[in-house]
């Protein structure tokens, strides 16, 4: 089922204050200069011009930490409790980072931890009314749809128009006073879409096939890489702000009692020194990536190169976020895989 | 399972990490007793005992060749050894003056001569005994120690962060202190504190010292270029708490 609705500037507003009176909603809010998704205490809250949030709006369904197993001396119990919310105002680049992630937590072992609470989430996306300053979602996986959402809001003249995309998203239209759209203003609101996606201050300029194969080859140039991780400080900033990074690292921890406690799940990051460490038994262990360099190269290769296969675009969805977390400044994808490319 | 006989001892510092010791409130420290004996803490308790322990905490740092018998009879005594707070992990804002000469004069005027007042170099403790585990962090997080006793008590081995704040400080979503034009040099610091400082808007100084191969380069730089501070005092920002850690560390 797919909808097309106009609400005037003024009801939205209401719409707002009605959804965030009965329901949970999780929006972009002001944090000083800068934005994070957050649950919204009024619809003054939300401000849908923001750029780009601090952390990606994945940590509603994969908290930075999260409870697994509680256990009592040899008792267990899983940890899965599913809120139901609702996600609003999420830019198209994060929905396809969502939907990669929801591939990778279902593939093989699905991971219900992950799943529960992404099944109990409706997302809605919003148009891009800022443009961060190191964004290159314009050229991005071009080819790769936004999909997995519920409904998507555009800011046009006077209003928004609000497309609904299945029963989660049209359950929303009872909370706001909503009109059919009219071609027109769906046409306005497509162009407003269209038109934002050459505005990015950071482009790539081939494509991501071109890009997956040639930055697969340039695996083996280990002086280049050496060169470009020289300032790295594994500090895997770049991993924990990408909305399309999933790895965990498992802990068990007792409470004071020593009988109960529980194993929880924390975001690990691959560019930092004893992320690829593993145990060769008996106190011994084996650090397969144990070079600054080759985990700078492993999360490039990850990103342009090897889950494309599995995903059918890059695991990169242009947000920037990386480039503005690296106080190095060397994480940014763009400058990595444009010198590759015109190497 | 027995309670595990645990002593504390301590050697240079400012006793900062026994009071946060006392801030774990009464209850959990009642129930900490539940789990081990505590046999010798002079800070709360008068009795001294050459029995063998199960762990010995030390606190503080090794600047007097004087103090190694003490630290050795400790080793010898104690089957786990963990060094807690910064003065014992790493030497700590101690070892600020180990790069300086005139320390004594400075600080003391004119009794620098007087004899109590003699120290050498500020080490870890483990320049001179053997240390299984360190509580990083000036002072210690209380809730480090309990981890790490706890995984103790169970047989397990404790895990110890090896990377930086930035991971934990991203995690919370903080704003980066470059991002508002600050400094920090939580890129090579420790994580395990859970990133507080950033948090509450101040730069970390690394106070649970450094990673294991921290980037100082990179950090010099980056001060330099991002904060704007000078050769000088980008070259000597680490210093507060990580000077043995420096790759100039004397
Ligand atoms: S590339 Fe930048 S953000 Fe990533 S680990 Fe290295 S220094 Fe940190
Ligand atoms: S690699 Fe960087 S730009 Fe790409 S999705 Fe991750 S954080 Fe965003
Ligand atoms: S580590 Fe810090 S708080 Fe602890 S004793 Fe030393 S100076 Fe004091
Ligand atoms: S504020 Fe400091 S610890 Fe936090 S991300 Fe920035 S450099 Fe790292
Ligand atoms: S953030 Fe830095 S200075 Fe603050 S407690 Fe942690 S290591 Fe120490």
């Amino acid at each position: 089922m797919m909808n097309a609705y106009f609400i005037t500037e003024k009801d939205f507003k209401n719409f707002v204050s009605a959804m965030v009176q009965s329901l949970t909603v999780i929006g972009p809010v002001a944090k000083r200069k800068k934005f994070v998704f957050a649950k919204l205490e009024s619809a003054e809250d939300l401000r849908l011009d923001y750029d780009v949030t601090l952390l990606p709006p994945k940590k509603e369904f994969f908290p930075p930490s999260q409870d697994m197993v509680r256990f009592e001396k040899d008792k267990y119990e899983g940890c899965i409790s599913p809120q139901e919310k609702i996600l609003l105002g999420v830019h198209f680049y994060d929905i396809k980072a969502i939907d990669m992630t929801d591939r990778l937590f279902r593939e093989k072992n699905e991971d219900w931890n992950y799943l529960a609470n992404r099944e109990a989430a409706t997302i809605i996306g919003s148009n891009i009314q800022t443009i961060s300053e190191r964004a290159f979602w314009g050229t991005v996986g071009k080819d790769v749809p936004p999909k997995g959402h519920d409904g998507f809001i555009t800011k046009i003249n006077g209003g928004y128009v609000y497309e609904t995309r299945g029963d989660k998203g049209e359950a929303l239209v009872k909370f706001g006073s909503f009109a059919k759209a009219t071609d027109a203003q769906v046409k306005e609101a497509r162009a407003v879409n269209e038109n934002v996606m050459g505005k990015c201050p950071e482009k790539l300029n081939r494509s991501s096939k071109e890009i997956a194969e040639k930055v697969r080859k340039a695996f083996s140039k280990e002086a280049f890489w050496e060169a470009l991780a020289e300032d790295c400080f594994s500090c895997g900033s770049c991993n924990i702000v990408c909305p399309t990074c999933y790895c965990f690292d498992v802990q068990d921890n007792w409470n004071l009692d020593q009988v109960s406690g529980a194993r929880t799940r924390y975001w690990d990051a691959c560019l930092t020194e004893d992320f690829a460490k593993v145990s060769l038994g008996g106190g011994a262990t084996e650090n397969f990536r144990e070079e600054r360099a080759e985990r700078f190269r492993h999360r490039i290769m990850r990103k342009a190169s090897y889950l494309n296969e599995k995903l059918g675009g890059p695991a990169c969805v242009g947000c920037g976020r990386c480039s503005a977390a690296c106080t190095s400044d060397i994480a940014d994808p763009v400058n990595v895989i444009n010198k590759i490319m015109e190497a | 399972m027995a309670k595990a006989k645990v002593a504390f001892f301590d050697f240079t510092c400012c006793e900062g990490c026994q009071i946060e010791m006392t801030n774990f409130g009464d209850a959990a420290f009642l129930e900490l007793l539940n789990h081990v004996e505590i046999v010798e803490f002079r800070e709360v308790m008068s009795e001294k005992t050459k029995e063998p322990i199960d762990i010995a905490l030390v606190e503080g740092s090794f600047t007097r060749e004087a103090d190694r018998k003490r630290l050795e009879e400790i080793r010898n005594r104690a089957k786990i050894v963990i060094a807690y707070g910064a003065c014992a992990a790493t030497g700590g804002v101690n070892a600020l003056k180990n790069h300086m000469t005139d320390y004594k004069e400075d600080v003391y005027g004119k009794d620098a001569g007087m004899p109590h007042l003699d120290s050498q170099k500020a080490l870890p403790i483990s320049a001179a005994i053997k240390v299984d585990y360190c509580v990083y962090g000036c002072p210690m997080d209380k809730y480090e120690l309990l981890r790490i006793l706890s995984h103790l008590l169970h047989d397990k081995e404790p895990v110890i962060p090896n990377y930086p704040v930035c991971v934990e400080c991203k995690r919370n979503g903080t704003i980066c202190r470059y991002q508002e034009g600050d400094h920090c040099i939580g890129q090579v610091a420790r994580a395990g504190c859970g990133a507080p400082c950033p948090a509450d808007g101040i730069p970390c100084e690394a106070c649970r010292g450094f990673v294991d191969k921290p980037n100082e380069k990179a950090l010099k730089k980056v001060l330099i270029e991002k904060a704007k501070f000078s050769e000088k005092r980008a070259e000597s920002k680490s210093r507060i708490f990580s000077a043995n850690l420096r790759s100039d560390a004397q």
